[in-house]
């Protein structure tokens, strides 16, 4: 049984590969082995490669200091950390949300066979994701020792074992946390935005300060290394089973099966209360059902609204630029001295130019806020109900319109307020900024619209395929960031050229293709709705 | 009140609808039968203006579908055969939302809501996210939506499906008491039993073609509409 189940579940994993859910068929071998062979360019060269680098500047400044119980210990730790984040969140969606969960509960196989088929899923992601970080580590440190002894092979290779079951375990252990937290709480899509948001800056920050935090950590390894040894000395032991440490490695592996065991333990007593719970299905009382009536367009502006803030994944995939606006011009309104005094400098005084590079910013953070380009698909089966109401189809898309630009305009004149204080330009200058910023952003507005339409897929099963991975998502992304660079990149080509000529031009354009994509939605776009 | 003529609808090289023409007057329940891909669900969509028809022409209370949709669709209700309805929103978000549509005062749609809530017993679920709910649930919550802006035509699509019995003898009770009131209803089924006590008018259609249409006595005569559709089907 538990051999079907696992085979049901790695076809599950590679089941994108062979099979393409949006066309509803299975994908021609020439793009399956496409696929395949770009998944495998990504994780072996691109990120294997990136490891291999770091790999070889670590051991570089461990291996002559004769810390190579060190070096171990810091790759293993990277990889420990790249496989549990890879994998904590397909353990909580594919151990307690799997939707087979209750045909399996149904069917005469025990509970603890469905766990570990689910698990081995979690543990072919871990392994995969730990995999790209340590074998990288290993081959580097092999080609920089003298002598590559039995024990150094066999205590390598364990590590690759122990690291993937601790990757394993953590990913259990995190997602039975967020799976309790999410049984509590109740706006979960803004919780998880936010922690989403927490570990996107975590992450920023420590990228930026990698080579920093590299270079301190290599300056005083010898103090990390006695103080490794006296306060945390199974992380010692981990480093010298690395090294093939028979002893080391033996307790090592009994810690690890220890822990096992006691995670295994938890799990299985706590699967089918948190898989079968309906926390979320607890009554709530409707205190009044008096609803003052709103006038159609707000209503369905309305709907665009809830339709926004249920979901973490549209949230963080279209309305980014809403939060980072926001705070961006704050951070302006009190670093903007500085930042734009440093810029004045670096251009010679030239303010008009930075007027210029602030219309390419904004260009450039307003891509992340395509609500329009994905709000006509995410309709998706649900469309029956706007197609039978009596409404306006022109008053459908301008609500879907209106909500990306409520979200979109305010942050755009906030940011260019706050910048165009500290700038001082002229008074014309200053006006130009702002009315080119404002009509692009309808622009943008109305070009996600058109693509939104154009490449509408109402026959998702994943709404992520439609806010992340659709063709109108990414055209739109792509297509702003290009103005943006286009912009700029002109402007500098064109030399001494009149900023506010520049911008007025911007601004006709803008205007023009704005007027364009507004006819287009009325007339066609309402047809492309209808028959959708 | 509903005037179906020479319908048509072609998907792709297939006729779904071929030439169906009938006619749903007030007060008259109008069921419409046939098996698994007849063609029910797209005849039912097309007159509630999702889907485009091909020829023929649909009218309600002599308005054109096709003209003047808008105008058709504020006399409607619709209740698809799957209530995918919008799960992001609480039940009493949902029926507000529908409200707002339907230009309900807020003291019409109190009234309204309150009354079907309390009938469908759901007045103490309005207020969870209708992505919590059970199927019969989303039904109930469409059946009042549907009800709550007072149409003049509703067209269902299989809406006893899911129902509890409970549910499915109130619904029965509201749709004799609609055509009391001078509404009209069209819906399709598959529970004859349902269709042969409670419609006034029956259609059955085969492979998008109407091969029987009239009053339930025309159509069954002596026997059960269960043996005159299995004879028909054959």
């Amino acid at each position: 049984m538990l051999k079907i189940l696992i085979h049901k579940q790695v076809g599950e994993i590679f089941r994108s590969y062979f099979y393409d859910a949006k066309k509803n068929k299975a994908r021609s071998k020439i793009s399956s082995i496409l696929l395949i062979g770009s998944f495998v360019l990504l994780m072996v060269v691109v990120l294997g490669g990136i490891f291999s680098v770091f790999s070889l500047l670590i051991a570089k400044a461990l291996i002559p200091l004769e810390f190579d119980w060190m070096y171990f210990i810091v790759v293993s730790l990277i990889a420990i950390a790249l496989g549990t984040f890879g994998s904590v969140f397909s353990t909580y969606s594919g151990l307690y949300l799997a939707k087979d969960n209750d045909l399996l509960l149904s069917l005469p196989i025990s509970v603890d066979t469905i766990i570990i088929s689910r698990l081995v899923t979690v543990y072919l992601m871990g392994l995969m994701y730990s995999a790209v970080v340590i074998i990288p580590a290993i081959i580097v440190y092999w080609v920089l020792i003298d002598n590559i002894t039995l024990p150094i092979v066999v205590g390598n290779l364990m590590i690759v074992l122990i690291i993937s079951v601790v990757v394993l375990l953590l990913s259990c252990l995190l997602g039975y946390v967020v799976a309790k937290l999410s049984q509590k709480l109740h706006n979960k899509s803004f919780i998880t935005v936010l922690l989403s948001l927490l570990f996107i800056s975590g992450y920023y920050y420590i990228y930026f300060r990698a080579k920093v935090l590299i270079g301190y950590f290599l300056e005083n390894v010898l103090l990390y290394g006695k103080k490794i040894k006296t306060f945390a000395y199974p992380l010692y032991l981990f480093g010298r089973a690395s090294l093939g440490d028979w002893k080391a490695l033996l307790i090592t592996m009994i810690i690890t099966a220890a822990l096992t065991y006691m995670v295994w333990k938890m799990l299985s007593k706590s699967f089918l209360m948190i898989a079968t719970s309906s926390a979320n299905n607890a009554k709530t009382q409707v205190k009044s059902f008096k609803e003052k009536p709103k006038s159609v367009f707000f209503a369905l502006v309305q709907k665009e609204f809830r339709r926004f803030t249920c979901s973490a994944d549209y949230m963080l995939n279209c309305g980014l630029s809403t939060l980072i606006m926001l705070i961006g011009g704050f951070v302006l309104l009190f670093k903007g001295k500085d930042i734009f005094a440093n810029l004045i400098y670096l251009f010679d005084g030239d303010s008009n130019t930075i007027c210029i590079f602030l219309c390419g910013a904004i260009c450039f953070l307003i891509a992340t806020n395509d609500m329009a380009a994905c709000s006509t698909s995410l309709e998706g089966k649900t469309i029956w109900q706007l197609r039978s109401l009596p409404i306006n189809t022109f008053s459908i898309l301008k609500a879907k319109l209106a909500f990306q630009l409520i979200l979109t305009v305010p942050v755009v004149i906030f940011v260019t307020l706050c910048s165009l204080w500290f700038i001082q330009p002229s008074q014309t200058i200053a006006l130009a900024v702002l009315l080119f910023n404002i009509l692009f952003t309808l622009l943008f507005g109305l070009f996600c619209m058109y693509l939104g339409l154009k490449m509408a897929n109402l026959q998702w099963t994943n709404e992520i395929s439609v806010v992340k991975q659709s063709g109108a998502v990414v055209i739109a992304l792509f297509s702003c960031w290009i103005y943006g660079v286009l912009f700029v990149g002109i402007y500098l080509g064109l030399g001494n050229f009149s900023a506010l000529i520049y911008l007025s031009i911007g601004i006709i354009l803008s205007l023009l293709l704005s007027i364009i994509f507004y006819i287009w939605l009325k007339n066609k776009g309402v047809k492309c709705f209808e028959e959708l | 009140m509903l005037n179906i003529e020479h319908l048509v609808k072609i998907y792709g090289d297939k006729k779904a609808v071929d030439d169906l023409s009938l006619m749903v007057n007030a007060g008259e329940i109008y069921g419409f039968i046939g098996h698994n891909g007849a063609g029910k669900t797209t005849t039912l969509k097309s007159v509630v203006g999702i889907l485009q028809f091909d020829c023929g022409e649909i009218t309600i209370n002599g308005i054109s579908i096709k003209k003047e949709p808008l105008l058709c669709k504020k006399q409607i209700a619709y209740i698809p055969d799957n209530p995918d309805l919008y799960e992001y929103m609480t039940g009493i978000k949902y029926l507000n939302f529908i409200a707002d549509v339907f230009e309900l005062s807020e003291a019409e749609r109190t009234v309204s809501i309150e009354k079907y809530a309390r009938l469908f017993e759901m007045s103490d679920s309005l207020g969870q996210a209708i992505a919590a709910y059970s199927h019969g649930m989303k039904q109930k919550l469409a059946i009042i939506a549907a009800w709550m802006h007072h149409p003049k035509l509703i067209v269902m699509d299989e809406p006893f499906v899911g129902l509890d019995p409970k549910a499915s003898h109130l619904l029965k009770q509201m749709m004799r008491e609609f055509c009391n009131e001078g509404g009209a209803i069209f819906f399709s089924t598959h529970v004859l039993e349902v269709a042969e006590k409670l419609c006034d008018k029956v259609a059955i259609i085969k492979n998008g073609k109407l091969i029987k249409q009239g009053t339930m006595e025309e159509v069954k005569g002596d026997d059960t509409l269960e043996e005159v559709f299995l004879e028909l089907e054959d």
